[in-house]
């Protein structure tokens, strides 16, 4: 059993460096449409959740999107998206944008929410302007936890990228739901492509989060730091 | 004293996750053991498309009535997949069409002017590997090309040739279309140049009327047909070959369960005439009735069950 | 040869010749043959993977909470696992395990570490140091420690931590479709085949009527196990 998968692998090896160009060009279509939707989500869920969180609004619903999000099944986005939406990029998008909105409104929103009292009050005392104050204290404590919403995020939406292909999506879930035209061996060079990918993502993003902490804020960022933070 | 109930805690722990390991090993080693020992199992595979989810069932329900136990993996795959299940025995027992059987699984360039040539090839080379053909169904369901009959008027397409008429040419079809004719299509009936798009999880019907392709890649016994939305397009050179179904089976399940086996089987293969699967097909495929229905009504109706 | 007799399937209701969204006729006549057992193995395939990476999380917990420097080789592995794309994870197991059941466990095992694990530790970590040095004062043994005064105060944590596991179990069992056909994936992949609506709509919608079912039986768990913290109860 092992042995057999053995030479499964090496034989995707194989169909990596004869199909580099096909890889290539399949996770750079996985890239641009992971990107797209994960900046279009961001978009919508940050300012939200920022905005709610610092008016310490609507934490019901703002907590409670992120539990809902991780209970939608990718496939059942995908396959309602289908029929409102037909076989595309629209649908790719919709339910990519869709599914990744929860982490980041939550973590927007708590974040905010949930900056040391202690330090907006101080900075109120200090003469700071409510916007101020969110700009110069709320924001940049709030930051570490937000950038774990959006680390969140941009694995989930790498993921759900790879499933959407059977509704008309582009990258390499084009060859991971293709059992049929490219063997086991190209399954799993796609396989190993897309999961590098998801990897190098999140430890970038996080790069990214430790630089724009502030320095009295740089507490251990761990590498791969999904938003499963215990919750009790 | 601390390091003794330090050591404790560690060999509980380790003591449970070893059973845990061992648990998990054998309950997947299990199945494999316990089949060792006894009969083959019949395990029926079907590929992944309406009409093979009707035959499975037909099959399965037949030995079932009998008395026989079977094992039922539906949607396995493509034909290579499912072959390479019956190799490893996976599966002992599914529906192939005899066409198929020699361009896919044997990877014959030239196929015989006959069904029954075709049929008797097959066998031959299948006997070679420890498996058989039981009897093959009248109808046949041969790989075609279709368009709209609102693209068929445009160009005036009639046979499989007349798709060189169209610039830039768009088509859809299971992904093994690709490798197994466009190249065929290309030296035989010199339409090259095909944008081809392998269908993954939606239907080149849906694909066709919603205008994302020109050409599809269809069944003969596909539903859809019986709309005079489609026209599917001759092709004089029978280079799609010829397709009856027969089920391809271990030599050891002929040896070991005998007549009782075989001539069932047979006698629900010779029931399958164009009709009655094209009635099928509709039946699950656009009346959305479940194959396992589908094929308890037909069998009780001719009898067998 | 005689022709077969070809029977009456019976024709499809208008409201699935018209492709509607919820056609109620379908659902009732096809969920005995359809519906119910994919509903069925979709918990069967929940229950297991959440039941193996329970017990493998805990034994790692407990293992991290007396030997420090396990905590982090388990943490980044579970990490790393629950980063890779679950479609892809299935197809890298594929070679060896084969498209079966076996498969899909292990990889739905392989999701839930991260989150038990995380939260079994910090459960066992949540005691009170007090409390901890009040329990040493009255003489018990490390053992005896675990099992009446840590584990009981991990109870919250662990809970919660299951909580999320099932939903995101039961979330992810769909993508098993793609290797095996068991669970609700099934049934709407197929439905994505033949574009018809309903079988979508209805196996969809068990699908997250079952997360959100299970979600709320947690949180009544969770509220049970915790009835000194009713109190504080923020969210």
């Amino acid at each position: 059993m092992i042995v057999a998968a053995l030479d499964v692998f090496v034989d995707s090896l194989q169909f990596i460096v004869d199909e580099r160009d096909l890889l290539l060009e399949k996770t750079l279509e996985h890239i641009v449409v992971s990107a797209a939707a994960l900046l279009v989500a961001i978009a919508i869920a940050v300012p939200l959740g920022i905005a709610l969180g610092h008016l310490h609004r609507g934490s019901l619903v703002a907590v409670n999107v992120a539990n809902i999000g991780r209970a939608l099944p990718t496939l059942v986005v995908i396959a309602v998206g289908f029929i409102f939406l037909g076989i595309g990029f629209t649908t790719v998008m919709f339910a990519l944008v869709v599914l990744a909105v929860p982490p980041i409104l939550t973590n927007a929103y708590v974040a905010i929410d949930e900056v040391d009292g202690d330090a907006v009050e101080a900075a109120r005392g200090m003469g700071m302007t409510p916007s101020q104050v969110l700009w110069r204290v709320e924001l940049p404590l709030a930051l570490p936890l937000l950038f774990v919403g959006i680390r969140t995020a941009a694995v989930f939406v790498v993921a759900t990228a790879t499933i959407a292909a059977i509704a008309g999506g582009s990258g390499l879930g084009e060859i991971l739901v293709n059992q049929a035209a490219y063997d086991v061996e190209g399954l799993v060079a796609a396989a190993i492509c897309v999961s590098l990918l998801a990897l190098a993502a999140d430890g970038a993003l996080g790069v990214l989060q430790r630089w724009l902490t502030p320095p009295g804020l740089k507490e251990e960022v761990p590498t791969f730091e999904p938003d499963v933070r215990p919750v009790v | 004293m601390i390091r003794k109930h330090n050591r404790r805690a560690a060999k509980a722990a380790f003591a449970v996750a070893l059973g845990v390991a061992l648990v998990l090993g054998g309950a997947a080693a299990a199945p494999a053991a316990l089949e060792k020992g006894q009969a083959t199992p019949i395990i029926i595979g079907t590929k992944n498309f309406p009409e093979q989810y009707v035959l499975g069932q037909l099959y399965k329900q037949a030995l079932e009535a009998k008395g026989l136990k079977v094992q039922y993996k539906e949607n396995i795959g493509s034909t290579e997949l499912i072959d390479a299940s019956l190799r490893s025995g996976r599966v002992t027992l599914y529906p192939e069409y005899t066409g198929i059987m020699l361009a896919v699984t044997f990877k014959k360039t030239t196929l015989p002017k006959s069904a029954l040539g075709t049929y008797r090839a097959a066998k031959a080379l299948y006997e070679k590997r420890g498996q058989t053909l039981l009897k093959a169904t009248p109808f046949q369901d041969r790989d075609g090309i279709a368009v709209l009959r609102t693209t068929a008027s445009k160009y005036g397409l009639k046979t499989v040739g007349d798709l060189r008429k169209v610039p830039d040419l768009t088509l859809a079809a299971f992904p093994e279309f690709e490798t197994r004719w466009l190249p065929q299509l290309a030296s035989r009936y010199g339409v090259k140049n095909v944008e081809f798009t392998p269908l993954a999880g939606i239907s080149s019907y849906t694909l066709l009327s919603q205008g994302k392709v020109e050409a599809a890649g269809i069944f003969t016994t596909d539903p859809q047909l019986i709309s005079s939305k489609y026209v599917v397009l001759q092709e004089p050179r029978n280079m799609f070959g010829f397709q009856q179904v027969a089920p391809v089976l271990s030599k050891k399940l002929v040896s070991e369960y005998g007549s009782t086996l075989t001539s069932t089987l047979n006698k629900v293969n010779s029931l399958l005439t164009l009709r009655a699967m094209i009635a099928m097909n509709k039946a699950v495929a656009l009346d959305k009735k479940s194959a396992a229905s589908v094929a308890r009504a037909f069998l009780k109706a001719n009898k067998v069950t | 040869m005689a022709e077969p007799v070809i029977p009456d399937f019976g024709e499809a209701s208008d409201c699935v010749a018209e492709n509607r969204l919820f056609c109620t006729d379908w659902v009732r006549e096809n969920w005995d043959p359809v519906l119910q057992p994919a509903l069925v193995e979709h918990i069967k395939l929940t229950v297991i993977a959440v039941g193996v990476g329970f017990v493998l999380s805990l034994v790692a917990a407990l293992l991290a909470h007396r030997f420090r420097h396990v905590e982090r080789p388990v943490a980044f592995l579970s990490a790393v696992i629950y980063t890779i794309p679950s479609l892809a994870l299935f197809q890298l197991l594929v070679p060896v395990t084969g498209l079966t059941v076996t498969t899909v466990e292990i990889a739905l095992v392989g999701y839930t570490l991260l989150i038990l694990f995380r939260n079994n530790l910090a459960g066992l970590r949540s005691a009170p140091p007090e409390v901890l040095e009040a329990a040493r004062g009255m003489g018990l043994t490390q053992n005896q420690t675990l099992w009446r005064v840590e584990l009981p105060l991990a109870l919250p944590a662990i809970v919660a931590g299951l909580r999320i596991a099932v939903v995101s179990t039961i979330a992810l069992a769909t993508v098993a479709a793609f290797v095996v056909s068991e669970g609700l994936g099934g049934p709407i992949l197929g439905a994505l085949r033949l574009d018809f609506r309903t079988e979508i709509i209805a196996a969809g919608a068990l699908a997250v009527g079952l997360a959100f079912l299970a979600d709320v039986l947690l949180v009544l768990a969770q509220r049970a196990v915790t009835p000194w913290a009713t109190a504080r109860r923020l969210t």
